[in-house]
């Protein structure tokens, strides 16, 4: 775990280091929304127990909670949700390939110029990220199922 | 040790979380492609109670329960874990969140088992 004890150049951005820091790449913004994704989703996940819940006060109290639902703000709210659940899965994929070592090339001397697995990597990223990018546009569609 | 299994528990849970996770978004926005029914009948208080009452129900919602809250939670505690905290406050993110896990489960599980064994018509 790091302190993170201000030093003489005192270089901790805090949350503002999040967002940038100079020279972020394409990777370092999926890690951002996989944060995200992810808190917001764990966030979900409580409140939607709890929610759930309400069915134990009986017909008129679940019906009650699935008219509110059905109106336009709540739909917008599932359908962020979903392409947040989407978007957080298929990086998960690729962090998971990444992790178990997979696509990345097998290591080479670091000779000049150096060549990085994030760039052997960046391929397969694109498309699992297209394919996300479908998969929600795809999923915006049952906004407009009764 | 302790640190490892912890995290090769977070990855080896995702495989359930995806395809319970995927199945419960079928059936709540896709219910009438996957289902044959509307998404305000799959959503409907009987409709809800009759699936309830399978057994392959019961247990595929509690495993989504203790996989979902598993993965999201170490998430969250790695995240918190992050910030520059005193041992103390270390150990009380630990706990904490170990806590509230086993509280949410708890409920969770009781309501999916109240559902499970609920009577229809009294
Ligand atoms: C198919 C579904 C999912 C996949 C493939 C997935 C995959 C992953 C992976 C690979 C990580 C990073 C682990 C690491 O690098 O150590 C992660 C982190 C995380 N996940 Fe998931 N996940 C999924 C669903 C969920 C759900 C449903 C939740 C919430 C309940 C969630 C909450 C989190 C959180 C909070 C983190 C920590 C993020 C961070 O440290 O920045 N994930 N997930
Ligand atoms: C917006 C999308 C979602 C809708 C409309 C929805 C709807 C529902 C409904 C109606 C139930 C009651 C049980 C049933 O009908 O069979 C339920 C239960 C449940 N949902 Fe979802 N859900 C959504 C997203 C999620 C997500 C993202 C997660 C996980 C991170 C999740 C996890 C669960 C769990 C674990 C239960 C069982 C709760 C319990 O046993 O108390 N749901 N959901």
């Amino acid at each position: 775990m790091n302190s993170n004890k201000p030093t003489a150049y005192n270089n901790r951005l805090g949350l503002k280091g999040w967002v940038y820091a100079g020279r972020y790449t394409f990777e370092r913004y999926l890690y951002l929304g996989h944060r995200l994704s992810g808190m917001g989703l764990i966030a979900y996940m409580v409140l939607h127990i709890i929610e759930t819940a309400n069915r134990m006060r009986g017909v008129e109290a679940w019906q009650g909670l699935m008219a509110l639902f059905a109106s336009w703000p709540f739909k917008i709210i599932e359908y962020l949700l979903f392409a947040a659940a989407v978007f957080h899965a298929m990086n998960g994929v690729r962090l998971l390939m990444t992790e178990l070592g997979f696509f990345l090339g097998k290591p080479k001397e670091p000779v000049y110029p150096y060549s990085s697995s994030v760039m052997r990597h960046r391929p397969l990223t694109y498309i699992i990220m297209a394919l996300a990018g479908l998969l929600i546009i795809l999923g915006g569609s049952s906004l407009f199922f009764p | 040790m302790r640190e490892t299994r912890l995290w090769s528990l977070h990855l080896l849970v995702i495989p359930i979380i995806a395809i319970l996770l995927g199945a419960h978004f079928a059936l709540m926005h896709y219910a009438p492609i996957f289902y044959g029914v509307s998404v305000e009948e799959a959503r409907n208080f009987e409709t809800m109670i009759e699936r309830g009452k399978s057994v392959a129900q019961l247990v595929l919602y509690i495993l989504l329960l203790a996989a979902g809250l598993y993965h999201g939670l170490y998430g969250m505690r790695g995240i918190l874990r992050e910030l520059p905290l005193t041992p103390a406050l270390a150990k009380l993110v630990d706990w904490g969140i170990l806590s509230f896990g086993i509280f949410i489960f708890a409920l969770g599980a009781y309501v999916t088992w109240w559902t499970f064994s609920f009577k229809i018509g009294g």
